[in-house]
């Protein structure tokens, strides 16, 4: 029999699965002036694996400068980056989980006087997640305090510089496609749905390693050390499902993201050239099949291009497309 | 069965981008040996401890300025590669504000090599907020190539023409030390 109640227990249990969705960004690559994501693809509860593609095509709009000030390109440039991400998730027991995220980047900069086209990979993201829960957390009624607490999600993530660095054998700055450092973040992901409701808050804190560098674009240069700044990400969201009749569901959320990198260590001074901050909004649909094994998702980040949205960051608009398979 | 196939499909395609990269993997285990060429002294050309050769580029008011004209009235000319990009900004900003004024007779230029156009490089120094400093335009990335440089390189040519500093600006130490111990 078919009651407002038993649909709408398997609903909210999808909702659950497109709440975790909205964080399953794919790793970006990072660019030359910072970027790159601190998550890693996260896999619903229950789930034995998933796969992951995503194809993000990020358009630059001037920049934040060291003081804030937003800052416009110059005339008649077009400054685009397109990554392919290719993502999967396993379980690996009944709390754990682990995921890898191998980006591919094209970097397309067009000048009045330079035009420049390249692509490689970009820096690959190693994830391990521990879940502190063993029900699903999401009701569709609160009936006491326990409906209340939200899923709690531990994870490391290690980002390895696959991607092609300003000290790999490049020619210049239009060549990069990662950061060429490691980086360690620990990772904390609430997650509470609601029925319709979803909330969700990431906060992740990454230290990136020590290096040599021995060459500059291509050229060696006298060996130092170097470091880049800690870095830190909070993103939340509020989202809003609905049941369709075939039993699908789709999901708007809405969420705000701060992202900020301190400043650096280089050759035993201070290097602020790379310390950041970036705040932005961003929407997303998704959409889960009947069986929930399905998940299209269409993201759009937007940094707003006025002065004291960020600092010493280019401004960007990041249209995404994803789709994921989840295998019960 | 489907799923453990896919895992391995995935490492499959994993160790293959991978293994296309070619030397582009030196990041994974960074050397930290001093690889640099050795150079002749007293040779032409663009790198540390070579005879700069000279050159002439626009500034962005249509004044024609050459390297040796420039030095001889200055104790040194130093070229900033500018892209108008927030590293740009933030290395520019830093050096206006902390080297220049301490060497009133060194000759700043930044070196604009993306705009191509002197009237697009001065609508991009306004934009930034450059007007105070001088800004020369590499159309065609001539010095860009022949410096072998790229986004944050810093030259520094003493009076003698020769090339004292070539390599990233990072954070202008390198800059203010070379340029206390010029001859």
């Amino acid at each position: 029999m078919f009651t407002f109640r038993n649909r709408m227990v398997p609903f909210a249990g999808a909702i659950c699965y497109l709440s975790l969705a909205l964080f399953s960004q794919p790793a970006s690559a990072a660019s030359c002036c910072g970027g790159g994501s601190a998550t890693s693809l996260v896999l619903p509860k229950f789930s034995q694996s998933m796969w992951d593609v995503a194809v993000s095509m990020e358009n630059y709009n001037g920049f934040w400068d060291s003081d804030g000030i937003y800052r416009d390109d110059p005339p008649d440039t077009d400054l685009n980056q397109y990554r392919l991400s290719l993502g999967y998730a396993m379980r690996l027991g009944s709390r754990w989980q682990a995921a890898v995220v191998m980006p591919y980047v094209w970097n397309s900069n067009q000048y009045t006087g330079l035009s420049s086209s390249t692509r490689g990979l970009g820096d690959m993201t190693l994830g391990l997640t521990y879940e502190a829960f063993d029900d699903i957390k999401c009701v569709w009624k609160v009936r006491n305090w326990q409906d209340m607490v939200p899923a709690i999600y531990y994870g490391l993530a290690l980002t390895v510089p696959t991607g092609i660095s300003p000290y790999d054998n490049v020619a210049n700055s239009f060549d990069i496609t990662g950061r060429g450092f490691y980086r360690l973040d620990a990772n904390l992901l609430l997650d509470k749905t609601i029925y319709p409701w979803t909330a969700t808050l990431l906060m992740s804190y990454g230290r990136y390693l020590e290096r040599d560098v021995n060459r500059e674009y291509g050229n060696y240069v006298e060996p130092y050390r170097k470091q880049l700044g800690d870095r830190f990400q909070a993103t939340a969201s509020l989202g809003y499902g609905v049941s369709l009749e075939n039993m699908a569901t789709v999901t708007l959320s809405l969420a705000y993201a701060h992202l900020q990198e301190d400043a650096g260590k280089v050759a035993g001074g201070t290097d602020f050239s790379t310390e950041m901050e970036k705040n932005s909004v961003s929407a997303t649909l998704a959409y889960a099949n009947m069986d929930k094994d399905w998940i299209f998702k269409m993201i759009w980040s937007h940094a707003s291009p006025y002065s004291g949205h960020g600092r010493n960051f280019p401004v960007t608009d990041i249209v995404t497309m994803e789709v994921s398979h989840v295998f019960h | 069965m489907s799923s453990i196939k896919f895992r391995y499909a995935l490492l499959l395609l994993i160790g293959m981008l991978l293994s296309a990269c070619g030397d582009m993997t030196d990041d994974l285990l960074p050397s930290g040996d001093d690889k640099r060429p050795p150079v002749e002294e007293g040779t032409s050309g663009t790198q540390v401890g070579q005879q700069a050769p000279d050159f002439s580029l626009y500034d962005t008011l249509g004044n024609s300025r050459g390297l040796y004209t420039e030095l001889a009235t200055a104790e040194a000319v130093v070229l900033y590669f500018n892209m108008w990009c927030p590293i740009c900004d933030a290395h520019a900003s830093h050096m206006r504000a902390d080297i220049m004024p301490a060497f009133p007779n060194v000759q700043f230029f930044l070196v604009d090599y993306v705009t191509g156009s002197i009237t697009d490089s001065r609508a991009a120094q306004e934009a930034n907020g450059y007007t105070d400093m001088d800004v020369l335009v590499d159309i065609g990335q001539e010095q860009f190539d022949a410096y072998r440089a790229s986004m944050g390189t810093t030259v520094v040519i003493d009076t003698a023409g020769i090339v004292q500093m070539n390599e990233d600006y990072k954070d202008g130490a390198r800059l203010r030390s070379t340029l206390e111990q010029l001859p």
